[in-house]
């Protein structure tokens, strides 16, 4: 039993930090239609960045999260302003291109970092333990789940309940209507890119506890978050919040119960949703 | 029209390029030192892996970003045979090698084939991976210590007193480098390379015109599996080791970049580009070996935004303007 609950744990604590790497993803896809491959570079330089504010400079962890999520934000503005503005409804294109940028963000990083991958970290006042009906947990993974949550809750007030929320699923269904209605749609477009890469800079210090960073990251958590995607249903946040917790159970369970075909429970899942339901769990219908 | 020129300034300017390539490619390579030779040995093997992603990518408007599975494939197939049971004969290993290729199409074909767009890209991506790390984990198909199978020897091909060196390896690696071309190029003009160009340009519509879609696709990407499966086999029998790598998405990623800088869609595009690909890999290992995804990453998006069409497209502008002036091309 006490397997049983920490598996539980961990699989949903890893399922947070799957959710918050793959949620911007799914949501730019959805919305822009743009695939952006760079995500996961931008998920690895976030926690590049939080590493370097917390421990480098012995700074507060949750400004670490804050300023990793930041320079990533503001490196995914610069790639859609500068380059995939102009690749507008060339979705092949836009998808070499940011295929092109993982490899020159990687190698920057790898320039500026180093190639020694960097261990997890985390504030001093989240290590530890807790003790949930008699089995003491850490507390940085409950700290990743909580975080989850509030991500989570914050970015469906943002979908379903604003005003911002309804112009893009507006524009999601019809983007030429929605902009004969006098709505700047390019404007709302760039936030929902900028917040998408915060939050994938967020996920890379947050996951930086779990896992640490390394220079490898970026093609990695791409993977995992395209498959969150795939299992979820790509263009809402309660579609990424489903893909990855139930990529997280089923990876942290397999890795468990099977440990010899650690890496294949993840991809068996992907193949088994496709041949059943092609457009994801959640998935709005395409 | 009639050409204003003389016949033979016609016949000059229509087959001077492919003379110049005749040239080019089958007599310079034997007056270079032999480690230029080996170069051009894998500019040739990866001309073929990118001209069968450019089979897929430019002609049927499939991107995949899975196209290095065949190629690895192809490759671990040659090596696993040498592992594991020694025969290292090369009319047992191409064969092998192709057909393992096209039976891994076949499977990832079914399944990546379901769905279209983006789903299909990120699908290929999952299953090479997925591919990637069987290799990995799976001590069978490694050498014993390590990720891989190393020490295979070059193709024994059943001639007595034949001995391998650079430049035998090089020319035997061109003629199945004209063969492909040559294939490829009867493909593209057969009624089924251009229903595949109906494809990728409006699907809905080829299948309004009663055409399966969906086996003409299925039919490409098992046909572009057992292409890269032929350039892999020459790899592995060229680079004398297959790795994990060469199965994953940094393989997968060459071809593309070699197929966009050289231009897609065109008969010798991805040539051009994977020979710009492999020689500026060549002389940035010889300055800033560890700069070399920058440069390469930075190329590609560059050719993307500025250059969508390709080298090919300025080098046949170029060689028009010629034909213009000597008066054998009409505008």
């Amino acid at each position: 039993m006490e397997v049983f609950g920490r598996n539980l744990l961990n699989g949903i604590s890893f399922g947070m930090v799957l959710f918050l790497a793959g949620s911007g993803l799914s949501v730019v896809m959805g919305v822009m239609g743009i695939t952006n491959l760079a995500h996961g570079a931008l998920y690895m330089l976030g926690g590049y960045v939080g590493w370097t504010v917390a421990i480098h400079y012995g700074m507060n962890f949750w400004l670490a999260v804050f300023l990793g999520g930041l320079v990533s934000g503001l490196i995914g503005l610069t790639i859609e302003r500068i380059f995939l503005r102009h690749l507008y409804k060339q979705p092949n294109e836009q998808v070499l291109l940011t295929f092109g940028f993982v490899y020159i963000i990687t190698n920057l990083c790898i320039w500026i970092w180093g190639g020694r991958p960097r261990m997890q970290f985390s504030s001093p006042a989240l290590s530890g333990l807790l003790d949930i009906f008699g089995m003491p947990y850490p507390i940085t993974r409950l700290v990743i789940i909580a975080m989850g949550v509030i991500v989570a809750i914050v970015l469906w007030w943002l979908q379903d309940r604003t005003r911002i929320g309804a112009i893009i699923r507006a524009g999601m269904d019809d983007k030429e209507m929605t902009m004969g209605l006098g709505i700047n749609l390019e404007r709302v477009s760039m936030l929902v890119f900028f917040l998408a890469a915060f939050v994938a800079g967020v996920a890379g210090v947050v996951g930086a506890q779990l896992m640490g960073v390394h220079s490898i990251l970026g093609l990695d958590i791409l993977l995992v978050a395209l498959i969150v995607v795939i299992v979820g249903g790509m263009g809402s946040v309660q579609g990424a919040l489903s893909g990855g917790i139930s990529i997280g159970l089923i990876d942290t369970f397999g890795k468990s119960l099977f440990p010899q075909f650690a890496m294949f429970t993840m991809y068996l899942a992907m193949v088994v949703i496709l041949l059943v339901k092609p457009s994801g769990i959640l998935g709005r219908r395409v | 029209m009639a050409a204003r020129g003389s016949p033979l300034q016609d016949l000059i300017t229509r087959f001077l390029p492919w003379i110049g390539a005749g040239v080019v490619l089958g007599i310079l390579p034997a007056l270079l030192p032999s480690y230029m030779q080996s170069i051009w040995t894998k500019f040739l093997i990866f001309a073929i892996f990118a001209t069968s992603f450019d089979l897929i990518y430019g002609h049927a408007g499939l991107l995949s970003l899975g196209h290095a599975a065949f190629f690895g494939a192809g490759g671990y197939a040659v090596g696993v045979l040498m592992l594991h049971t020694g025969i290292t004969s090369f009319w047992v290993g191409l064969p092998l090698g192709i057909l393992v290729a096209v039976a891994i199409a076949v499977l990832f074909g079914f399944i990546s084939l379901r769905v279209s767009g983006m789903y299909f890209l990120l699908v290929t991506f999952a299953l090479a991976q997925l591919l990637y790390s069987v290799a990995w984990n799976w001590l069978w198909i490694n050498s014993p210590g390590m990720q891989g199978i190393a020490g295979i020897p070059l193709p024994d091909l059943g001639i007595p007193s034949l001995e391998w060196n650079t430049i035998y390896f090089y020319y035997f690696v061109l003629i199945f480098f004209c063969i492909c071309f040559y294939l490829v190029y009867r493909i593209m003009n057969s009624p089924f390379g251009y229903a595949l160009r109906g494809i990728r340009e409006s699907e809905i519509r080829m299948q309004a015109l009663g055409y399966n879609t969906w086996l003409y696709k299925f039919i490409i990407f098992v046909v572009t599996g057992a292409f890269a499966g032929l350039a892999g086999v020459l790899f592995a029998y060229f680079n004398r080791l297959i790795s994990p790598v060469y199965l994953g998405v940094g393989t997968s990623f060459l071809p593309m970049c070699m197929v966009i800088i050289g231009g897609s869609g065109t008969r010798i595009g991805p040539v051009i580009g994977a020979m710009v690909i492999i020689f500026v890999e060549y002389f940035s290992s010889l300055f800033t070996p560890e700069r070399w995804p920058l440069i390469l990453g930075g190329a590609f998006v560059v050719a993307i935004m500025y250059a969508r069409g390709g080298i090919v497209i300025y080098l046949s502008r170029f060689w028009k303007q010629i034909g213009y002036r000597h008066g054998s091309i009409e505008g």
